[in-house]
């Protein structure tokens, strides 16, 4: 067999065991080593590469991003910022057909812009946004749907781990990343907003609801009380990355340490949760970087396959166009994302990509923003949409099955699609920002 | 034999917890290392030199000091959506699948440890190390150490969800079901 054949094989191979179950990085990393050595035939070549990733990859300084930014956003979500922003947002949107929809939404925007996870947004909204929803009796689909929907904006709105993640894949700066995921987030959040009032027009039997009245008006200091710390901790991580005071891992502590001061100070924090958040960051940590080292391994077995170079000759040689690579890629990242998550998709996709996309003179930035969002609509399909399931998880109501969440976040994804096509056609809308 | 596999999982797992309390405070420190060198440097015109070579170096241990913890409370990222299909129709599929799925990891982590030895003895003998001379400098031979205990410790981690019966894991933090075992990452 030629080694482009066993590298074809080989991702092929990867697909299959993981649909099957196997850990993620172990598919990669074992895929990966028995195809370098049987490409080479040559042991010993294998498990120098082996070696050599392990021993390099993970000591990259900016890797520390990913635990500090995972730290500040379990920090400020046990601090109740999530549900602080929510209560002010809902004192806005309040009077509108679909206002605590669109609260939500709103809420989630600018909670993202602290936590760099949906599961943290999905966890925090569900218990907040989805009882108060079926208060005012809306349409339960509708409520587990928002929720769902508005939770991806967690990592796309910087600091985001699948941008951090994105940025190791393509050897970019973590910081250009977050700034390009500005944008487009808030794009996602205006569209969502935007389909709710269209939704709650036409579609009133979807959204439901019924006007609040039993409605008081929020004084200026409690709205104040709600979002200054929140408004702070943005200027110094976001304000910092982008005024180059801070660098990204510098911006990420700093974010932390503010983020513990509030929920210390808010005595929302005891020594106990504490240890808890420290815990779950360097469990979330391990996992993520074991997997971004595997998927190392697996990147130098594409090089040594010339698979990328293949995949670009096959594409010139059927003059394929520009429309009818993003379909497919596009097209790929749907499939994959019915069972993978947005992380383990990234890894998989573009290092078989970039190359091509690098050879057509297009933005890496730009191509890191159109697989972050495609590959995060896998979050809200079945049949395993993660976002899906922590919301049913957390809610624990019988009454709402599944099925409706999925139903629910359906729309939600269809607007994501309409988005992410628009960020295809105008990659202004990510790099523009970058000076 | 089972009972005694018993033992050499809880010592293992003992082994997990503690190595992972380790990893715990080596992020507190990174937290505090990269704090000190914004504030030193943005205040007071001091940057704290070797900031970089620390916090790369803490990379390495809360890594490969937590991993053996993530492997024992089976939280490795992993879809599980076909053994969770397959387990309601035919639980002896499930049963054997995952016990074939944790033997190719244990393999894989073996191969890893004996990639990863000769580096140690060899960092170990040359004195070799890392950073700037003058100004920060750290010897290699822990870190290969670490990674090396590391992927011995989930090798045995491995080898006895191989060969032991299926047991709940007594998981630090309750595992939320299905996203559980799935990547809790994203």
């Amino acid at each position: 067999m030629s080694p482009i054949e066993i590298g074809l094989l080989s991702v092929a191979a990867i697909v299959t065991l993981i649909y099957l179950g196997v850990y993620i990085p172990i598919a990669l990393g074992v895929v990966s080593f028995v195809s370098i050595w049987l490409m080479r035939d040559n042991f010993d070549l294998a498990m120098n590469l082996l070696k050599i990733a392990l021993s390099d990859s993970v000591m990259e300084y900016t890797f520390a991003t990913v635990p500090l930014f995972t730290f500040m956003g379990i920090v400020v979500s046990k601090a109740g910022l999530g549900s602080d922003i929510y209560d002010v947002m809902n004192a806005g949107f309040r009077k509108i057909k679909g206002g605590i929809g669109m609260a939500t939404v709103g809420a989630n925007a600018v909670f993202a812009a602290v936590t760099g996870s949906s599961i943290a947004s999905a966890s925090v909204f569900a218990t907040v946004a989805v009882p108060q929803m079926q208060r005012y009796e809306y349409n339960p689909r509708f409520a587990v749907g928002v929720v769902a929907g508005s939770s991806v904006l967690g990592m796309i709105i910087p600091p985001s781990a699948m941008l951090i993640i994105y940025s190791f894949v393509a050897e970019q700066s973590v910081g250009d990343m977050f700034l390009a995921g500005i944008v487009p987030g808030l794009m996602l959040a205006v569209a969502y907003i935007g389909a709710i009032a269209f939704a709650g027009r036409f579609f009133p039997n979807f959204v439901g609801g019924k006007p609040a009245e039993d409605y008081e008006p929020m004084s200026a200091s409690t709205v104040a009380i709600k979002t200054l710390p929140l408004v702070f901790l943005i200027l110094v991580v976001l304000g910092g990355i982008y005024t180059g005071w801070l660098s990204p891992v510098e911006a990420g502590a700093a974010g932390a340490t503010v983020g513990l001061l509030i929920a210390f100070l808010r005595g929302r924090m005891t020594l106990k949760t504490f240890w808890q958040a420290l815990i779950e960051t360097g469990h979330i940590t391990a996992a993520i970087l074991f997997l971004i080292t595997a998927a190392s391994i697996y990147s130098r077995m594409l090089g040594l396959a010339a698979l990328p170079n293949e995949l670009g000759d096959i594409i010139a040689s059927n003059q394929f166009s520009f429309a009818m690579i993003m379909v497919i890629y596009v097209c790929l990242m749907l499939f994959l994302g019915t069972l993978l998550d947005t992380a383990s998709i990234i890894l998989i996709v573009v290092p078989l990509f970039l190359p091509i996309i690098e050879s057509m003179g297009l933005s890496p930035v730009w191509f890191g923003i159109v697989t972050v969002v495609g590959a995060e609509i896998g979050l809200l399909t079945p049949p395993l949409g993660i976002s899906c399931f922590v919301i049913k998880s957390t809610l624990n109501d019988d009454r709402i099955k599944l099925k409706d969440v999925f139903l629910g976040a359906l729309p939600f994804a269809f607007v994501m699609l309409l988005v992410l096509i628009l960020l295809i056609n105008f990659p202004s809308l990510s790099t523009g920002i970058l000076r | 034999m089972i009972g005694l596999l018993r033992q050499v999982e809880n010592v293992a797992s003992r082994v997990a917890m503690v190595a992972n309390a380790v990893g715990t405070l080596v992020v507190l420190a990174l937290v505090m290392v990269v704090n000190y060198d914004v504030v030193a440097r943005g205040f007071f015109n001091k940057p704290f030199h070797g900031a970089v070579e620390l916090v790369q170096f803490s990379m390495v241990l809360i890594v490969f000091l937590q991993l053996p913890d993530v492997v024992r409370v089976n939280r490795l990222t992993r879809s599980d959506g076909f053994l969770s299909v397959a387990g309601h129709g035919w639980p002896a599929v499930r049963k054997y699948l995952n016990k074939l799925i944790n033997l190719v990891a244990c393999i894989f982590m073996v191969l890893i440890s004996v990639a990863i030895w000769p580096e140690f003895v060899e960092m170990f003998e040359t004195r070799d190390y890392f950073g700037v001379p003058g100004v920060f400098t750290a010897p290699w031979w822990p870190i290969k150490l670490v990674i090396f205990v590391s992927a011995v410790l989930c090798s045995l981690l491995f080898a006895l969800k191989f060969l032991l019966p299926d047991i709940e894991p007594d998981s630090g933090k309750s595992a939320s079901g299905l996203t559980g075992s799935r990547s809790n990452v994203t």
